[in-house]
This record gives C-alpha cells, structure tokens and sequence, in this order.
C-alpha cells in the first residue's frame, strides 16, 4: 500500500506534504525512502545544517540541494571556547560564501558558529544575496566594522544581525549610521559583544525609532543609563532586552526615568546585560519582572540578598542565568517561587581564586531539582559536590536532558566520603533517560565511563576531563553510547587501544576531540590509513609528531568524519598523515 | 610533559601521612600494575582529608586542593583509611598534580621540585596561569570578572566608557574583603565606590549586618607594605591608593 501510495501522488503533491516537514532529520528520513522522493526532497530543501563544515564541501551542499535558502554552519570544535584550539586552525568562511554567491541567489539567511569570517566574506553576502534577512554570527572572528557597514549599507531587507559573542575588531567606521534612513526592518539586533566605541548612540537612537517591527534589541556594555530609558521609550514593543551600564550612585532622576521606561514595555519577556549594575537600580525593573520568562544576570556582580529579592518577583522565569553570588540561600528562593523553571546555569564570579568567594555548594543545586518540576537543563559550577546530592537530584529531575557540572578544582571528590563520583553520575545517567548532553568533572575512575556506556543511550555529547583510570575507559563510551556524536575530552589517560579498537564508531560521530591524552601518532596515522572516511587531525604545535620519541604522544587530536576529504587550509601545526600535502594553501 | 618520577625514586617505607609524602604514593603505585598504557607517570588520586568546613577552607587557603597531597592543616591520615588504596584497584590513577605547569619541565626529573609544586592546586597556581582552558570558562566571561589590580591582563573588550556617569576608571578594581569569623572572603568592586560611607554601605549588605549592629564593626585594611590600618584614620584618597584587600573586625570597647 507504501509503495502504491508513493507513485501515485505527484510531485507537487509530495512537495506540498514536504514543504510541512521542518525539522532536518525528518527530512533526511524522507529523502532515503525511495529514489523519487530522494529528487523530490532535494530540490524542494530550503534549509540545510552543517554541524561540522569540514564535513561536506560547499560544492557538494549546492550539488545536491540547488534551492537552499537558508544555511547554518559551524566551524572550530567547542574547545575553541577554552583556548584549546590555536588561531588559525580554521574555520574559513569564505569558500563557502563564494559558491554560495553564484549557487544561491536567494539566499537569504547565515547563522555561522566559531568561524572565521572576513570582512570580504561580508561584502560579498552584501552585494550577492538581493534578499539578505538574517545574519547570526556567534562566536566568530575575523571581522571589523567595516564589514558590519557593508551589511548594513547593502541588505535593505535585513530583519536579523546578531553578533553574539563574536570578537570585532574596531575599524572606527561609524557602521551604525551606514543603515539608510529607509531602511526600516530590523527585528532583532544583538550588538553585545561590541566595544564601546563601535556604536553611535544618535544613530542607534534614530535606528531604533523607525523600526516598529523591533522585538529583540541587545546593546552593548557601554551604553549609559539615561540613553536606556530613551530607547526603551523608543521601543516599548520589545520583547528581549540587554540592558547596559548602570551608573554607580542612584540618582532619584535617572531611576524614575528608567522605571518609567520598563513600565511601558508591556511584551518584554527576557532580560540580560546588567554590567556593573548597583542594586538599588534593580526595583526599576519590577514592573516587568512577572512576565519575564528569561533572565541573564550572569555578569552582574550583585549578591544574594538582593538577587533573592529580584527572583522573588519573578514567579514565570523559565530561564536563569547567573553568578555564584546567588549561594545557596538565592538558589533555595528561586527553587521555592520559579515553579516554571526549566534552565538554570550557574557561573563561577572568580573562577581562578582559591577560595570560594560565594557559599555557593551542591545544596543550591539539590534544592532547584527538588523545588523545580519542569528543571530540564543544567550547568553549574561549583567547588563541592557529594554523591548523594547527584543521586538526589536523578531521583527527583529524571527529566533532566543537559546536565553539565563543573567541579572547579580536578580531581576533586565527594566531600562526605572522598569516594569518587562514578556512583553520582552513574545515578544521573541511570535515571534521566532522556539526557543529550553531559559535562562531567571530578575525581572519576573508569566506572563512570561503564555506567554511561550501559544508561546513556540518548546521549549526543559528553564532556570529559581529568578522569578515568585506563583506555576501558573511553572503550565503555565508544562501545555502549549509541546515540553519541560529540566527544571532547582532554587530559584523561585513554589511548591508542580504545580508539583503535572502535575505529568504525568514530564514523558514526560528528566529532572526537582529545587534548593532553595518551594517543599516539603512530596510532592516528594507522587510523587516518584504515578510515579514508574520517579526517584525523594532530594539532600540535611543537613541531613535526613523527620527529619526535616513538612513545611520545600527540597534544591534541581532532577527528572527524568527512565526505569531503582532506582540507586544503590546514595550518602548518596540523599534522595528518599525508606527507604530500606540501600543497598546503595557507589561508 | 611526561615525568618519569615514578621510576625513577627508589621505594621509601610508607608512613602515616602527616605531610603527604607523595614520593611513597607515587611509589606505591607503581608497584601495582600500569597497564598497557604504559604511560611515564605515577598515577594518584587523593580525597579530601575531612568534611569539616573550617578544614576545608583552612584546606583551600593553604592552597592545597582537595585533591592533593600537600598541607599542614591535612588530618593525620594512616593508610588504612585512604579509600583508594584498595587491592582492586590495580589500574593507575591520575595525579593531574605533577603536570600542570606552562614551563616545559620534560627533563626535570627532580622529586623535591615536583613536590614543591604540589604545594598549590591545579589551576590556582602563576596567578591562574596553570591550566589552558581549566575552568572551562568562555574567554569573554574571564574578562569580565577576572579584572584584578596588579595581575589582570588588559584587554580591549573593555569598554573605555568615555561617557561614563562619574568618570570612572575603565578597568574594575577588585579586591578581598574577609569579615573576623567568617571563613568565605569576598571579593569587592572599589570602582563604584567613592566614600567611606558608600563602600560601608555595600560591605554592610554584603555580610547581612543590620544597621543597628554597624557600630560593632570596624572596617581595617592592608596597605601594600602589608601593614594593618584602620580605614577611618586616611582620607578617601590615601586608602583607595594603597589598599590591599579589606577587613571587616569586631571593635572591642
């Protein structure tokens, strides 16, 4: 009955069911049902993601989907956010705008993640796609403001310019001001990230008055209060907001301004920013506070006190973001009035200092998982942890799907017994059937990693660090996590065996990285020659792995698996096991 | 990296653990098994030595994580009670203790260098140099909060705030602030403060003293000679200059 169904219905038909089917895996499903549905899918595909943009060509994207419309890359691996990967290992965007330019006219979306873009690349997306809607960069480098006022200058249809994180160099063009005095789309602008003298308050002011279709606005740090409460006068329609600078004494005028403004911003639902904020600042935004889904206090360095004041008005927080100053007595008053909580993240104020400078311990953590019934996402940093706190908290949040603890110091262990916390996170795995992703820390032997082979059958990425006893270890991993896709772990005593021995695992993952291990290069240049398929990269910048002591091991170690083949960009500190890539092309 | 430690010490008689002897730990363990790994050094892991929160913090201060060897303020602790030395566990362990530091020490083989070393955790050591990428903490977000006086890096994701309220200085100075009984020390912004009654005002918060108790406080701070003084007796400017870190003590009569 399938098969009749499927020859059936025509083409448009199909196209029109497919057109219904958003989500990327789904789509992939659809394309491997049979020939036709597979050239039916394809030219109707608007949407692609690359997790890895080493792993396919931008050649063979356009072979395939010739109809793209919008396109989401992702460069370096996530340890790039550590330091841990070396400027200039890659991640060029270039190549791909290029062939993108003559294959997509109608291109009208990029959201990029830790890759390098240039200048150039903007220019060329300003003056290729007539169309141009929505650009996210997260995380990149590369650019200045220079590029942002080709955007700006050329994209007439832009609703979206996100700069999250990424690092801007200041060309000192006032790029703000290069948006004409037409252009009047903008929905959502993220300019966090950028310095102080990178924004012109007028032209931002006179940016924000004429798009009436604004709803995500996030300045950057430097933006003075008094400018604040005008441009949410400006935009009292907005729904995100990052607020700026606050001043350091409270000023009667400057506060009633200021909660004036909030007052009238009756759709917003997320706050961030807060730099320096002064807490008696902080009553200017409790008429907005019960509708506020979101919150991102994580660089504000107030305690406590007033941070459990603050949460005490904001009974319909989903989302929190905040320092450790929030100890456990703030975690304790979230638990018990965020009842709609469902991601917490708790950063460290000084994570290099010694001592605790926030009472901040397990029982902040334990307390939200008994108090919060919907809690799915967690990442908290703290200096102790007990076994019974973890098996506590997956007893009471099997719901949990991202759980990444951070225990400051390595090879710390359970402060009630100085056991290890194989049991802790054992119990995590064991019940929160459901997890997708885990950061583990602490003092851990080979255990844990056979827990989370034998329970974590939905899990795509684990973090590891500083844990382990033995390659049984990692071979746990690669042999039990069925779902696994991405693997970072550094400083662990795995090596050869376990990665030789799961050689055709690693074609199933996106990705393996290895820092500070026991690989040997023998070991890589042996796996590089038996999977042709995967792309086995010796980052190392000591010099050539080969010159060195046959018991040497390498520093760190990316694989991944590619339909594309070796890359051409590789700096002269990666090392694989072609010699003749004398052929090199420095970027 | 590799450190043939290890091998290299002959065994010594294992002794009750008054100051961690991390040469007998070392060797204790390599008498067991390597394993195939065969890697170059001695594997360890220690637990903390109690649970005792003053233990603890008199743990950390002497700059010992929980998981090292080192410390004078350690509880005596025998062989028999370390939970790791249990016959099953004949793989090696990880001492991450021996590692960490940037300078390349592959050939220094010295057992009373590597012991002095161990006298800090991981990633307290060189001013929090020691580890790259450890705590896994996005670069932007150290800048932010990773602003001390004498060591913080400069860096030009600080906004120069040429229209700040107050003309404050543009890099946020940090410092400790420890109240007497209080084993927690926290860490204040003296940026944003500009009298002693603002920065009394805040300290007070800070540590939950009501404004009936204030009286009893006396607010003393270290100079960089490393001299005690009261904060009251120097004037506004004086003190912020030479301050090093702060002290809240009980004034007795």
């Amino acid at each position: 009955m399938p098969k009749r169904l499927a020859s059936s219905l025509s083409d448009e038909v199909l196209e029109h069911v497919f057109s219904f089917i958003q989500s990327e895996k789904d789509r992939n499903v659809v394309s491997a049902v049979c020939k036709s549905w597979y050239e039916i899918e394809r030219w109707c595909r608007r949407k692609i993601f690359v997790g890895n943009c080493y792993a396919v060509s931008p050649e063979m994207v356009i072979r395939r989907f010739p109809q793209v419309r919008s396109i989401e890359l992702k460069g370096k691996p996530h340890f790039a956010d550590f330091n841990l990967v070396p400027d200039g290992w890659g991640g060029y965007v270039l190549p791909w705008i290029t062939e993108m330019a003559g294959a997509y006219p109608w291109l009208d979306e990029i959201r990029l993640k830790r890759m390098v873009v240039t200048d150039e690349s903007l220019e060329l997306i300003a003056k290729s796609f007539k169309d141009f809607k929505v650009l996210v960069l997260a995380s990149c480098e590369g650019f200045s403001t220079d590029g942002l006022a080709a955007i700006a200058a050329s994209c007439k249809n832009l609703r979206e310019l996100d700069l999250r994180e990424s690092e801007v160099d200041d060309s000192s063009v006032h790029w703000l001001s290069h948006f004409p005095e037409t252009y009047t789309s903008m929905v959502s602008l993220n300019i966090s990230c950028l310095g102080s003298g990178e924004v012109s308050f007028s032209a931002l002011e006179r940016l924000v008055s004429r798009c009436p279709n604004l709803r995500s606005l996030k300045l950057n740090r430097a933006v003075p209060l008094d400018k604040t409460a005008n441009i949410l006068r400006l935009a009292p329609q907005l729904v995100e907001f990052s607020a700026c600078t606050y001043s350091a004494e409270l000023r009667s005028d400057v506060f009633s301004n200021l909660a004036g403004a909030f007052s009238n911003c009756k759709e917003l639902r997320s706050l961030s920013g807060f730099w320096d904020v002064v807490p008696d600042y902080l009553p200017a935004i409790y008429s907005v506070c019960s509708r506020l889904t979101s919150l991102n206090l994580s660089y504000a360095t107030i305690l406590s006190p007033d941070l459990i004041k603050l949460v005490s008005h904001c009974p319909s927080l989903q989302r929190l973001l905040v320092l450790d100053y929030i100890e456990d007595s703030g975690l304790e008053a979230l638990a018990s009035n965020c009842k709609d909580l469902q991601e917490l993240r708790v950063f460290p104020s000084d994570p290099f200092d010694a001592e605790p400078n926030a009472s901040l311990t397990e029982q902040g953590l334990v307390a939200v998982s008994l108090g919060c019934p919907k809690l799915q996402s967690v990442l908290y940093f703290c200096r102790r942890m007990s076994n019974a706190a973890l098996v506590t908290i997956a007893q009471n949040r099997p719901n949990l799907n991202r759980f990444r603890l951070c225990i400051i110091e390595p090879n710390t262990a359970d402060y009630l017994t100085g056991e290890p916390f194989d049991v802790g996170f054992g119990a995590i795995v064991e019940h929160c059937k459901d997890l997708i992703r885990l950061s583990l820390s602490g003092l851990l032997t080979d255990c844990v990693f056979e827990y989370i082979g034998k329970y974590a059958k939905k899990l795509e990425m684990l973090s590891v660090a500083f844990a382990g006893d033995s390659d049984l270890g990692l071979h746990h991993v690669l042999s039990g996590c069925e779902s696994l896709r991405k693997l970072e772990i550094r400083d662990c005593p795995f090596g050869d065996k376990a990665l030789l021995t799961n050689a055709a695992k690693l074609e199933t993952m996106q990705s393996l990285w290895m820092s500070s291990c026991s690989v040997s290069f023998e070991a890589c240049k042996l796996l590089s020659q038996k999977m042709p398929r995967l792309n086995v990269e010796v980052i190392d910048e000591r010099g050539p792995p080969d010159s060195r002591p046959e018991n040497c091991t390498v520093d760190k170690l990316y694989i991944y698996r590619s339909v594309a083949g070796p890359r051409f960009d590789m700096p002269p500190f990666v090392w694989t096991k072609d010699e003749d890539l004398a052929l090199r092309l420095s970027p | 990296m590799e450190l043939q430690l290890g091998l290299a010490l002959p065994p010594p008689p294992l002794i009750p653990i008054e100051t961690f002897d991390l040469n007998s730990y070392g060797n204790y363990e390599t008498r067991e098994a390597l394993g195939t790994n065969a890697l170059s050094w001695p594997l360890l892991k220690l637990g903390p030595a109690d649970n005792d929160i003053n233990n603890i913090h008199h743990h950390n201060s002497s700059s010992s994580s929980s998981s090292s060897g080192g410390g004078a303020g350690c509880k005596k602790r025998s062989f028999d009670e370390a939970p790791f030395f249990d016959e099953k566990r004949n793989v090696p362990k990880t001492l991450h203790l021996l590692l960490w530091t940037n300078q390349p020490n592959d050939e220094d083989d010295d057992p009373s260098n590597v012991l002095h070393e161990n006298s800090s955790s991981a990633i307290f050591k060189n001013d929090g140099e020691g580890l790259v990428g450890w705590p896994p903490v996005k670069t932007w977000r150290k800048k932010v909060h990773h602003q001390i006086p004498n060591g913080g890096a400069e860096n030009n994701r600080l906004p120069a705030v040429e229209n700040g309220i107050g003309g404050r200085a543009s890099k946020s100075t940090y410092v400790k602030v420890k109240m007497e009984g209080v084993p927690i020390a926290r860490k204040i912004d003296l940026s944003v403060h500009h009298s002693f009654e603002g920065l009394t005002n805040t300290l007070m918060r800070m540590f939950g003293i009501s404004d009936g108790n204030r009286k009893s406080f006396k607010l003393t701070y270290q100079d960089r000679e490393g001299d005690w003084l009261l904060a009251e007796d120097v004037p506004w400017r004086t003190f912020i200059r030479s301050l090093k870190c702060l002290k809240l003590i009980r004034s007795r009569g």
